[in-house]
């Protein structure tokens, strides 16, 4: 990474990750704190989201070098719940590099396995601006997180996550640098805790009940730089057992071009 | 108008397109029964078939005049079961870039009032062939009706076999193969499809069926016989997280895609 990235307050920082390099894969984990949880008392699907683009991204990249990578589309099932107080631990393996794509599967779990994820990287000629990978990865454990790193808010509140209209799955949030990716843009795992927020408002508001989202499927088609960003939701199925409903985000800076679509799947809290 | 007939994936399922306006297009199947599951839903796989027939049209006829596609991943997510027939899928780009396109297609049901069935993405990436890309007639317009005689049921059409208690192998037929000469995309999903099946019903104490997925095509199918390794990940009330990997088992094994689909309990 350049010498600036991340900045001092950054999510990258917050999550607290802790990386560590293996011979066969990544793995990287995050200590679950009770800003990350949602009202069910269970990590939220997004931050799980954010630590696997983070883990999945940087697996990628050394496996695309000299060239760079964006992700192209990402898929989580989130199949246990992890609470405050516990770590969750991502691991993460190339299924397959090629010339043009990387696609990275990753394992989570804490005791127990807790949620899958898989990902397609597109392969990018390098840029300068591109961090170098030879420069920040340090060969054994290491931590982005200072001293003074951590969360004193819930997730969705440091994402600046507003609420607009809840029954239309409508959330607005600016790109803070907090948030923003080593590109300039939201980082994509950011993303998948807006279409969680979005998601969820929707298919609660749908169903009159308290869903938890629990399988997202993002793919991304453009970077949100400008912002504010916005969703828009459309309701596929919801009942008091579950829902499905897509989610699209665009960035309304930018001429409203369209950032992301997602599929959202909430069920009832598990206990 | 271009006319295809026999036991190939895209008469099997017989989708006909048609280009509507500029590179927007329109994909029917008109005759249905034969690809339903035993709860008489379409099967995923055919689902699957129908948006990567249409998607990949669409993404392809986004890459000219230069290049063509060659489908790289498709999320599919299935929103009702009662499909009445026929169905429609239609397919619309979302962005072109210098390497790949991305198309997103919902497939509707026309027997239904247009209720929505399937709502699917499908990314493609950018190839250059050798000989240049296929030359096509526009506005694009193929038709597909079905052979002269009934279409075989789908398992009698497929002949995928079980070679343990998981794993399911399917040869390369002829039929099976696209332009291009490998293993075709829909068969593909075909076959993961129903080892998921397998694996997801027996993990479930019941009859299952896709509802939604992530197919991802890793490399091309060229040798055969082709096997389907599915992996049951997690089992939480009637559904079934099923990872499924297909390789090519006259190729060293080489994986060639790569499932993960939710399987949900279907009536008997």
């Amino acid at each position: 990474m350049t010498p600036t990235y991340p900045p001092e307050r950054h999510v990258l920082r917050d999550l607290r990750l802790q990386f560590e390099p293996r011979e066969d894969g990544s793995h990287v984990s995050m200590p679950v704190v009770p800003e990350l949880c949602g009202d069910d008392g269970a990590v939220r699907a997004g931050a799980l989201c954010t630590l696997v683009d983070v883990i999945g991204g940087g697996l990628a990249a050394v496996s695309a070098q000299p060239n760079w990578i964006a992700t192209a589309d990402l898929t989580l099932h989130v199949t246990a719940a992890a609470r405050a107080d516990e770590t969750v631990h991502a691991d993460a393996h190339v299924v397959r590099a090629g010339r043009t794509t990387v696609v990275i599967e990753v394992a989570l779990s804490t005791d127990r396995p807790i949620g899958v994820a898989t990902m397609s990287f597109s392969v990018l000629p390098r840029r300068d601006s591109n961090p170098d990978l030879g420069a920040i990865r340090p060969a054994g454990p290491s931590t982005m997180a200072l001293p003074t790193s951590g969360f004193t808010q819930p997730f969705f509140d440091c994402i600046g996550i507003e609420v607009v209209d809840a029954a239309a799955g409508v959330v607005e949030l600016p790109v803070r640098d907090w948030a923003r990716n080593s590109m300039g843009a939201l980082q994509g795992g950011i993303v998948g805790a807006v279409a969680e927020a979005a998601g969820e408002a929707a298919l609660r508001a749908a169903s009159g009940t308290s869903l938890v989202v629990t399988d997202l499927q993002l793919t991304y088609l453009s970077f949100g730089r400008v912002g504010p960003l916005r969703t828009s939701t459309t309701v596929f199925a919801a009942n008091a057992d579950g829902g499905v409903a897509r989610v699209e985000l665009v960035d309304i800076g930018a001429e409203a071009r369209r950032m992301t679509l997602a599929r959202v799947r909430a069920t009832r809290a598990r206990t | 108008m271009k006319h295809e007939d026999g036991r190939s994936v895209t008469a099997y399922i017989g989708i006909s397109l048609r280009e509507t306006d500029d590179g927007h297009i329109v994909g029917i199947v008109r005759d249905i029964d034969h690809v339903r599951d035993a709860s008489g839903a379409v099967r995923a796989g055919a689902l699957v078939t129908m948006l990567d027939s249409a998607g990949g049209m669409c993404s392809g006829l986004a890459a000219l005049p230069d290049g063509w596609v060659v489908t790289t991943n498709i999320t599919a997510r299935t929103v009702r079961l009662d499909h009445v027939g026929p169905l429609r899928a239609d397919a619309r780009v979302l962005r072109t870039g210098r390497h790949s396109v991305v198309t997103a297609v919902e497939i509707c049901d026309d027997g239904n009032d247009g209720a929505l069935v399937t709502d699917g993405v499908v990314t493609s990436a950018i190839l250059v062939p050798a000989d240049g890309p296929p030359q096509w007639e526009r506005p694009v317009v193929i038709e597909r009706g079905r052979s002269t005689h009934d279409p075989l049921p789908f398992s009698e059409w497929l002949r995928a076999k079980p070679i343990d208690a998981r794993t399911v192998e399917l040869d390369l037929h002829e039929e099976f193969r696209n332009p291009w000469g490998i293993l075709h995309g829909g068969a593909t999903a075909a076959l993961a499809d129903v080892a998921a099946e397998v694996a997801g019903s027996h993990a479930l104490a019941s009859p299952a069926g896709a509802a939604d997925g992530v197919l991802r095509y890793l490399a091309p199918g060229r040798v055969g016989p082709f096997r389907a390794v599915p992996r049951v990940v997690a089992v939480e009330g009637d559904r079934a997280l099923v990872e499924v990997r297909v390789v090519d088992a006259g190729a060293d094994d080489r994986i060639i895609a790569f499932a993960q689909l939710t399987l949900a309990r279907r009536p008997g």
